[in-house]
This record gives structure tokens, C-alpha cells and sequence, in this order.
């Protein structure tokens, strides 16, 4: 069997950063990923990454904080936002000092910031609008230069756990060569992304498909706040894929069929640059009484000239010329709010670690701290997956070094195996896509901007329909090399357990805060909702139960942009 | 709507077929539809078989490189009814990229990419410990690096090159503006040794210049000019013992001398032990007239202006 002391699932900025500090650690660390670690769905990241550097006016972490705690709808633990904001400029450095291209000022020779949404300076470094791809190969070059071993394209069917619960190890599927196999390992570090791909459209990857919040969930760890799906202001009509909030950072304005500027009826002081729950449902609002275009919303970029356009936004211009046929130096690009990210996860504390697993750590996307709470402020995304990757990584190292050695169950691979035969043997049934289909457009219809109990309740039926069709879907591909047949239908099984979770923690959630947003209770309620949701999985059935929200300085107030 | 034929390469090695063969599956579909939204749903409605790389379906993972009708493109930026437009045809044949053993249907062996990524030394080595903060960097010198920072890794300039075609170890385009990356990057330090790692044998020198990895890099890397620029950080570091960089510079000497080219020195200047060997091919060029009949350098008449050619080139880089 494959051993490691620590095994990091997923290749993403959280994945490949956790894996760096744990061999700074000293422990011998691997990365398993479904696919290779540059195509990581972080690459697509545009907009930056935030850290209170000052580099443009003065700044500080503590406003920094603030703005994430205003921002999460005062439902982010203030401890771990302390210290997501504190290491930042840390972070930054260091990825600066690995060989991130970050884009810089004229005279200087420092680190650019450019102001972003949510934020009372402007604060995120950036790499054009390059710059998860940049942060993500700079990550990818120190695992190259550092030698780390890494699993790639191995789909991980499973969480191992011993006799007495912990984590020690995965059952992963070698998509090349065919094979299921162990890994076995001291600790395990999950960090898979988003599962945006349970809505349609969406900003995220095909490959966003949740896979760790679901392995977890599958073995009794809970997930926390699922509700909570942003929905980005700015996604391109065709096929949702992202235009940065940079667009707006860099002064772009939203634009009704009437060409208002809408946004000053409902964030009369920072206008674009609210916060994205905020500009969503204020985009949503528009369309839905009859001052869109096209279902859609225009946002203009044309003032700010085509120098500033090639040189800050250039991959936007790219995007929007492939998929919407505009040229946004041109026109103004129609743009919805789309599916963008999920700020539940994986129940973890202030270091990726998992109460309910000893052994388990999340981190990035897959995981919930939790430091965006309700809703994410833009370019904080980067950030956590970074400083949380950085200190999961820490954290697993540290106690791989202190855990004895596994016990690894020996049968975990020839279980999975039986049960992927099984599968496989499997005639006449639904096949994966359709049950996708079916369940990413009940999300984007009933769960999604605004919400209220009886929609909910018609996705929620429907998801446990789905659930039930699921137990006979059929593999149309019955071979062992590059099976993604195979692996399409085993995601499709981790979105609809994770679409449960989002449903019924929705349903419950009697108030309106950041992203989940009740037209039925339309106030924050913060005398009974301040809470975290966690969701367990209980016989096939989603069981709900509360965590209290860590307050350090910051008293709930009125949330106004 | 729409409706298309799709002519797509399979390689299936689990069902005992050991052959390769072209599919046809045809589709009807909105006009507005990607080539890989088309295989995806080939895949769904058709054959759950059909394997194809994929992720992002935005043009920055990098997955989908393939040929359609023999160009390369990224799938998921490819709209069907362009591609047809082009050809003038109904029917698109859909190929694996080229210069890899394929694995499955479009899916092919990336190994000898990654390892060739890998050779280059792709990742910044400085001088000296980091400051506290960031180091300083003028805007202008790292908007030098920005093109190739841009490069997606997704193989399309592997799939169109011709020296790799010829010459497999070829280290090829796409490491290649890596490795210009972080030679021209002002905070690494091994700017002459990554000089001597990238010339050598499948070095920089061996690219034909055919240009077909500017042409067909979906990101706009244009991996050719950044081997020509490590072919200038070469000079400038004074690594011009490979047989290249001699071609490069008997050639930039012809040129001074004479404003054009003679054949003689650069057949000399280049190879002057083993150009004893090429005596017989000179010979024979000579008979033909491919050579100067005369060693002295002709000179054409308004050589000043090839000097300034040389001088604006020689700032530029």
C-alpha cells in the first residue's frame, strides 16, 4: 500500500499550499488530484487577492477586518477573520517572494492595489486579470522545485477512517492506468473547491463538484452553513462564465435597459462596488421588473478607454469577445448574477481541523472556518485559501508528526472496487447527465437569489426524487481507462447530497443574511439566526443542528454600502 | 438551430480494438454552441464513452487543447459555426493534439510535456534572502514577463511543432517561455546558467522558426519570440559556444559585413571542425551556384540601412 504521513486531496491553491508547508514541516506530504494541478479551478480566479499592504493609500488589518466581518453579515467568526486578515500581507509576500508576477505601481515598484467591492480601500493585489492563474502556478513551481509527489488525474472515491473513527488515508481511482487504490496516510488534508456546479449556470468548472464536503459528510463529519451560495454580480449570459469584479474596481458601471445606473437606489455610497448579495439581488431586482436586457443587465466598460482595458482587464475583453461576441471597448457586455461560491464547507476550526475527525483537515472552498460567513467579500478568496491551506497544512504536519503510525483498514480498495463493479454491471436506468440536468436547474430556479419556504420546499422534494433516482443510474462507459463516465455519475452522487444540505439548511433559516436572502423573512435576525447551520448526514437524511458565531470586537450593526 | 457532423478520432484500448479509428456523430444544436459544449453532449446523449479533457470550459485550464480540421484550438473557445465557416464544410473532424501517444480518444500522454516543463527549472531562484516585504520591481520590468506569465500550459504549440515533430526530445515552445519567464524575470539570479540549460542539444538553437506556436497559442504567448529572446539572453550572457548560437552569430557578422548573407562564413563560422566534414555538400553547392564563387565578402549597396536594422533590433530585446 501507498503510504504518506500527510495526504492533500486536491491541487488548488489551499491543496498545493497546505502540501508546501507541510514539507517546510519536514513530514513527507503527497497531493492527489482528479486532475493535473495547473488546471485547478483557483487558475480562473481574475480579480486579486486582499491584504492590508498600504501600497496605494494607508490601510490596515484591522480594516481589513472590519470590511470581512461587515461583509459576512456578521456571521464570520471574528477570531479566524483576525487572523485570515493579519497573516495576509504575509502571504502576499511570500508568494511574491516564490515569483508571483504581481502587477506593480509606476513609480515604486510595489505591489498595485486596486479597490474592490465591500472594501474602504483599495486592497487587492492583482495580476492583471490573471491572477488566481499566476498565484496558482507560482504554488504549482515551488511543489515542482520542492519535489512534492503528487497523484495527479486519481479521482478520490473515498475517506478512510480506522476502527476508532479517525483519518487515515483515501481510496482513489488512477484514471490513467485503471486502478483503485489505497493511500494511506497519517493525516488527510481535503481541499477540492467549490461545488458550484450543483446550479447551472454557473461561474465554476465542470470539475467544481464539492467531492470533500461529501466524503466528509458520507462519514459522519458535518458541514457548516451550506446555505450560503454567492451569487457573483457579473457572469456572462452564455454560459455564466465570471467577468471580474475588477471590471467595477476599475471603475465599470451597471447599466439598466434605460441606462441607469442603477446601483444608486440601492447602495446610494459605494454604488458598483457594494458587496456582490448586494449587487446581485439589486441586478435581480432590475430584471425581474422589467428594466433588463435580455434577462441580463449591461455592464460598460467603454470609459474607461482601450489602454486601461488591455492592460488591467485584458482576459475579460477575451472572454467577452469568445462567448458574447462583444468587444467590451465597444459595447457594454450583457452580464447576469451567476452561481460563484459556496461559502459552506467542511466543519473546520481556526486550523483546517475537523472537531468531529481527528486526523481530518479542509481547507480553501471545500472547507467553512469560518471567515466569509453569509457572504464573501471579493479577493478574500485567494487569501483564505492561502492562509488556511498554509496553516492546515501547519496543522496537519504538526499532528502527523505526533499521531502514531495508521491502521489502515486493508479491504478499503477492495470495497470500493465491488462497489464500482457493482455499478458498472448496472443496465437500464438514468444516466448521470440527466439527473445533473435536472437538479442544477431546480437549484437555479428555487434556491437561488431570493428564496422563500415554498419553492424551497418544491426543490427540496425534488432533490430527494432525484436522490432516489440516483440508486439506479446506469454507466453507459464500462472500461477501466479514463473512465469519466464513471467519474461524472460518482460527482453527480456528491452534488445531490450536497444540494440536500443547502435545500434544508435554507429552508430552516427563518431571516434574510448576506447571500440567503427570504423574500418571506426578509430582516436579519440576529437574536435567533446568529448561529452556524450544521448539516449531518443521518441514514440518508439531512439532521440540522447550531454552532455559536465567535464575536471578538465587532457588535452587530445595520449593513449598508 | 443547427446541425453539424462531428468527425471525432477514437482510441478505445479497453474494448480489445487495438486500431484507431474516426467516428462520425451528428448533432443538432444552437448556433451558438463551443465544440466542446458538442463533445460533452455527444458524450451525454450519445456515447458515455467518448473521453475528453475538460475542466474550466473558459479558456485558462488548459485541458482541452485539440485539432479541429487540423488546426489546434482550446475546445471550450471554439464556437462550431465558425470552424465550420472556415472550412466551408458540415462536417468537423475532431483529433487528439499531435506530437503525443494518445491514451484514450482526444485524451493523450502529457507526460514528456510536464517533464520538459520540469527541465527548465521553472521556478524563481533569487540571490540572497527575501526582504521583510515584497521586492521592488519597476512596472515596465515585469510587464516583460507578463506575456509568457500568460501562457495556460494547455500544448496547442507542442501539438503544431515541427522541431518536435522531428526531434522528439525537442524541450519545445511552451517550457521554453517558461524558461524565458524567469531568465527575464529581474528578481531570479541564474539568468547565465539558464542560458547554458536552455541552449545545448534540443535546445532553443534547434527551433525551425516555422512560427506556428505563435500562430495557434490560444493565449497569445507566442512562445517563438520568447525562444528568440532567450536566444538574445544567450548572447548577452556570452553563451555562444552552441553550434546554434555560432549559425545566429556568423549570420549576425555576414550581415554586418556585407548587409547579406555568405554562406561560406556562416558554414564555417558555425561548425569549423565539422564544417572539414561538409566539404564534399560545399563542393556541390558550389557547382550548383548556391554559393558565392568568391570568399570575399560581396557587399550590398545600402548596408547603412541594415546597420540600423541591427541597431533597432539589438535595443529592442
Amino acid at each position: 500500500m501507498r503510504t504518506h504521513d500527510v495526504v492533500v486531496v486536491g491541487a488548488g491553491l489551499a491543496g498545493m499550499r497546505a502540501a508546501i508547508a507541510a514539507h517546510e514541516a519536514g513530514v513527507d506530504v503527497a497531493l492527489v488530484t482528479k486532475l493535473h494541478p495547473v488546471r485547478s479551478h483557483s487558475g480562473a480566479a481574475q480579480g486579486g487577492i486582499n491584504a492590508a499592504l498600504g501600497n496605494e493609500t494607508e490601510d490596515s488589518t484591522e480594516n481589513h477586518t472590519f470590511d470581512t466581518v461587515k461583509g459576512a453579515d456578521y456571521i464570520g467568526d471574528q477570531d479566524a477573520i483576525e487572523i485570515l486578515c493579519q497573516r495576509a500581507p504575509l502571504e502576499v509576500y511570500q508568494l511574491e517572494h516564490w515569483g508571483a508576477v504581481f502587477s506593480r505601481q509606476e513609480d515604486s515598484g510595489k505591489i498595485a492595489q486596486r479597490p474592490f467591492g465591500g472594501a474602504g480601500f483599495p486592497r487587492t493585489c492583482y495580476a492583471a486579470d490573471l491572477t488566481g492563474l499566476v498565484i496558482l502556478h507560482t504554488l504549482y513551481t515551488v511543489c515542482v522545485k520542492y519535489n512534492i509527489p503528487t497523484y495527479e488525474e486519481w479521482f478520490v472515491t473515498d475517506l478512510v477512517t480506522d476502527d476508532s473513527g479517525n483519518a487515515v488515508g483515501v481510496v482513489a481511482y488512477d484514471m490513467i492506468h485503471g486502478s483503485i487504490e489505497t493511500i494511506g496516510a497519517k493525516a488527510v488534508v481535503m481541499a477540492t473547491g467549490g461545488a458550484g456546479r450543483v446550479y447551472r449556470p454557473s461561474t465554476n468548472a465542470h470539475a467544481s463538484t464539492g467531492d470533500a464536503m461529501s466524503l466528509a459528510l458520507r462519514k459522519g463529519v458535518p458541514l457548516k452553513d451550506m446555505e450560503f451560495m454567492q451569487f457573483h454580480p457579473t457572469t456572462l449570459a452564455a454560459n455564466g462564465v465570471l467577468v471580474t469584479e475588477g471590471a467595477r474596481g476599475e471603475g465599470g458601471y451597471l447599466l439598466n435597459k434605460d441606462g441607469d445606473r442603477f446601483m444608486s437606489k440601492y447602495a446610494p455610497n459605494k454604488l458598483e462596488l457594494a458587496s456582490r448579495d448586494v449587487v446581485s439581488r439589486a441586478e435581480a431586482t432590475e430584471i425581474m421588473e422589467g428594466r433588463g436586457v435580455d434577462g441580463c443587465v449591461l455592464l460598460d466598460l467603454r470609459h474607461l478607454g482601450r489602454d486601461r482595458i488591455m492592460e488591467r482587464l485584458p482576459q475579460i475583453r477575451e472572454l467577452a469577445i469568445a462567448f458574447a461576441g462583444t468587444d467590451p471597448i465597444e459595447e457594454p457586455i450583457p452580464i447576469r448574477p451567476g452561481a460563484h461560491y459556496h461559502m459552506g464547507g467542511v466543519h473546520v476550526d481556526n486550523w483546517g481541523a475537523a472537531p468531529h475527525m481527528p486526523g481530518l483537515f479542509a481547507a480553501g472552498e471545500c472547507s467553512c472556518v469560518s471567515v466569509h460567513g453569509a457572504n464573501r467579500l471579493g479577493g478574500n478568496s485567494l487569501l483564505e485559501a492561502v492562509v488556511f491551506g498554509a496553516r492546515a497544512g501547519e496543522a496537519s504536519a504538526a499532528y502527523a508528526q505526533d499521531v502514531g503510525e495508521p491502521d489502515v483498514p486493508s479491504n478499503a480498495a477492495a470495497e470500493t472496487q465491488d462497489r464500482i463493479e457493482e455499478l458498472l454491471l448496472r443496465e437500464n436506468g438514468p444516466r448521470q447527465g440527466e439527473i445533473r440536468d435536472e437538479l442544477a436547474a431546480v437549484m437555479q430556479e428555487k434556491v437561488g437569489v431570493f428564496r422563500s419556504d415554498g419553492p424551497l420546499r418544491e426543490a427540496k422534494a425534488t432533490v430527494t426524487e432525484l436522490k432516489e433516482k440516483f440508486q439506479g443510474v446506469v454507466v453507459d462507459d464500462k472500461g477501466r481507462t479514463f473512465n469519466t463516465d464513471l467519474i461524472h455519475t460518482i460527482e453527480t452522487g456528491y452534488l445531490l447530497d450536497l444540494a440536500d444540505t443547502m435545500v434544508t439548511g435554507a429552508i430552516a433559516r427563518h431571516e434574510s443574511r448576506g447571500a440567503h436572502s427570504r423574500t418571506d423573512f426578509t430582516e436579519r435576525d440576529d437574536e435567533n439566526w446568529m448561529k452556524h447551520t450544521l448539516a449531518y448526514l443521518d441514514d440518508g437524511e439531512i439532521r440540522l443542528d447550531y454552532s455559536p458565531v465567535t464575536m471578538t470586537k465587532y457588535e452587530p450593526q445595520v449593513r449598508s454600502y | 438551430m443547427a446541425s453539424t457532423t462531428f468527425r471525432v478520432f477514437r482510441y478505445q484500448p479497453d474494448s480489445g480494438e487495438s486500431e484507431s479509428y474516426h467516428q462520425d456523430f451528428r448533432l443538432d444544436h444552437e448556433e451558438k454552441t463551443t465544440i466542446l459544449d458538442a463533445l460533452l453532449r455527444i458524450q451525454n446523449e450519445q456515447d458515455g464513452t467518448l473521453a475528453v479533457r475538460y475542466s474550466c470550459r473558459s479558456a485558462i485550464c488548459g485541458s482541452c487543447a485539440c485539432k479541429v480540421n487540423g488546426k489546434t484550438v482550446l475546445a471550450c473557445m471554439t464556437q462550431v459555426e465558425e470552424a465550420k465557416a472556415e472550412s466551408g464544410a458540415d462536417t468537423l473532424q475532431v483529433d487528439p493534439i499531435g506530437n503525443f501517444a494518445p491514451i484514450k480518444d482526444l485524451v493523450v500522454d502529457m507526460t514528456p510535456f510536464w517533464e520538459k516543463f520540469k527541465a527548465v527549472k521553472p521556478f524563481l531562484i533569487p540571490d540572497g534572502p527575501a526582504p521583510d516585504k515584497e521586492r521592488l520591481v519597476p512596472k515596465a520590468a515585469m510587464e516583460k514577463v507578463a506575456k509568457e506569465s500568460a501562457c495556460i500550459l494547455c500544448a496547442a504549440c507542442y501539438s503544431e511543432c515541427n522541431s518536435l515533430a522531428a526531434d522528439p526530445e525537442f524541450v519545445g515552445p511552451a517550457a521554453f517561455a517558461w524558461g524565458y519567464r524567469f531568465a527575464a524575470d529581474e528578481r531570479d539570479a541564474q539568468r547565465k546558467d539558464r542560458a547554458k540549460l536552455y541552449s545545448g542539444d534540443h535546445g532553443i538553437w534547434d527551433c525551425t522558426r516555422c512560427m506556428f506556436c505563435n500562430e495557434r497559442c490560444p493565449k497569445g504567448v507566442d512562445p517563438r519570440d520568447a525562444i528568440e529572446k532567450l536566444g538574445a539572453i544567450a548572447f548577452q550572457e556570452k553563451v555562444t559556444k552552441d553550434k546554434g548560437a555560432r549559425h545566429a552569430k556568423a549570420f549576425l557578422i555576414s550581415m554586418r559585413q556585407g548587409g547579406k548573407l555568405n554562406e561560406q562564413l556562416v558554414g564555417g563560422y558555425t561548425d569549423p571542425v565539422g564544417g572539414v566534414f561538409n566539404a564534399p555538400l560545399a563542393l556541390r553547392m558550389l557547382q550548383k551556384g548556391k554559393l558565392p564563387k568568391s570568399p570575399l565578402t560581396h557587399k550590398v549597396k545600402d548596408r547603412d540601412q541594415v546597420t540600423k536594422l541591427i541597431k533597432n533590433v539589438k535595443e529592442t530585446i
